[in-house]
């Protein structure tokens, strides 16, 4: 699990093109969307993107974003659940 | 209407490294940049450039247009695009270069920026026409509402990396607005 979730901080932060920052610098349980990381709505397609790219997961509803994005945690969490690849 | 040229700078790079080295060399601090499209981080820069020693910024403006033109529109940004769509067996069409595919974005970056909540206007032309640019800034300024224009002309291809940028301002300084003055700064 914590070797998904390194792995999953180093492609957010290569995805949405977080400059300066490090997987270190972004907590495990905080959120992704609003306070954390600050994410806007362009930030969490291109995420849907990237568990359909990466792991095979199709998010069909944006709005299922809310509950996956809660943290980086959260989401890995979730495509160990889900991933086709 | 008599109209002066506050401010104007002229870009032109070599290479797409120097839109980060630049970036960090004005001691920007706006995570933002780094999300932008080519032309958007070349327009935006350019705009930092003329704004960065005013006294009074990020106050909300009404009263500045803000005018592009360019021969390539988002060219560049729609062939990255273009690369995550056109494989069927790997088409994940990205939103966050989709959104760049349209020149204007780099208008709304800079006035998004700068907070000003103003007309922004963007057109494609064959090349930089002084006339044409002088005869859109001044038509601007028939809107009783407006005391700025900021206008530019910015190319973004593999070719060319050029930004021409100038603030034309009703209050009096040593620059008078002209097409020939115009013409004399773009050439320089």
């Amino acid at each position: 699990m914590e070797h998904l979730i390194l792995r999953l901080k180093e492609e957010i932060i290569e995805v949405l093109n977080l400059e300066d920052i490090k997987p270190e610098d972004i907590d495990d349980n905080a959120p992704l969307i609003g306070d954390g990381l600050g994410l806007d709505s362009i930030d969490v397609l291109e995420l849907i993107v990237l568990l359909g790219k990466n792991y095979g997961i199709n998010v069909k509803e944006a709005s299922q974003g809310r509950e996956i994005f809660q943290s980086v945690r959260v989401m890995a969490e979730y495509i160990r659940a889900n991933r086709t690849k | 209407m008599e109209l002066f040229i506050k401010k104007h700078c002229h870009l032109s790079l070599k290479s797409r490294s120097e839109l980060p080295e630049m970036y960090r060399a004005l001691r920007i601090d706006y995570p933002k940049f780094f999300k932008m499209d080519n032309l958007s981080k070349l327009g935006f820069l350019a705009s930092e450039i003329l704004f960065k020693d005013e006294t009074v910024r990020f106050t909300p403006r009404e009263d500045i247009a803000l005018i592009g033109f360019n021969s390539s529109s988002s060219l560049d940004t729609d062939r990255n695009y273009q690369a995550t769509i056109r494989d069927a067996d790997n088409y994940f069409p990205s939103p966050s270069v989709f959104v760049y595919t349209l020149p204007n974005m780099v208008a709304g970056e800079i006035a998004i920026r700068n907070r000003f909540y103003c007309e922004t206007f963007f057109y494609i032309c064959e090349n930089f026409d002084v006339g044409e640019t002088a005869n859109k800034i001044r038509l601007s300024f028939t809107d009783s509402v407006i005391r700025s224009v900021l206008a530019f002309w910015i190319e973004y291809t593999e070719e060319t990396k050029e930004v021409f940028m100038i603030w034309v301002d009703k209050e009096k300084n040593k620059l008078p607005f002209s097409e020939e003055q115009l013409s004399i700064l773009y050439n320089k």
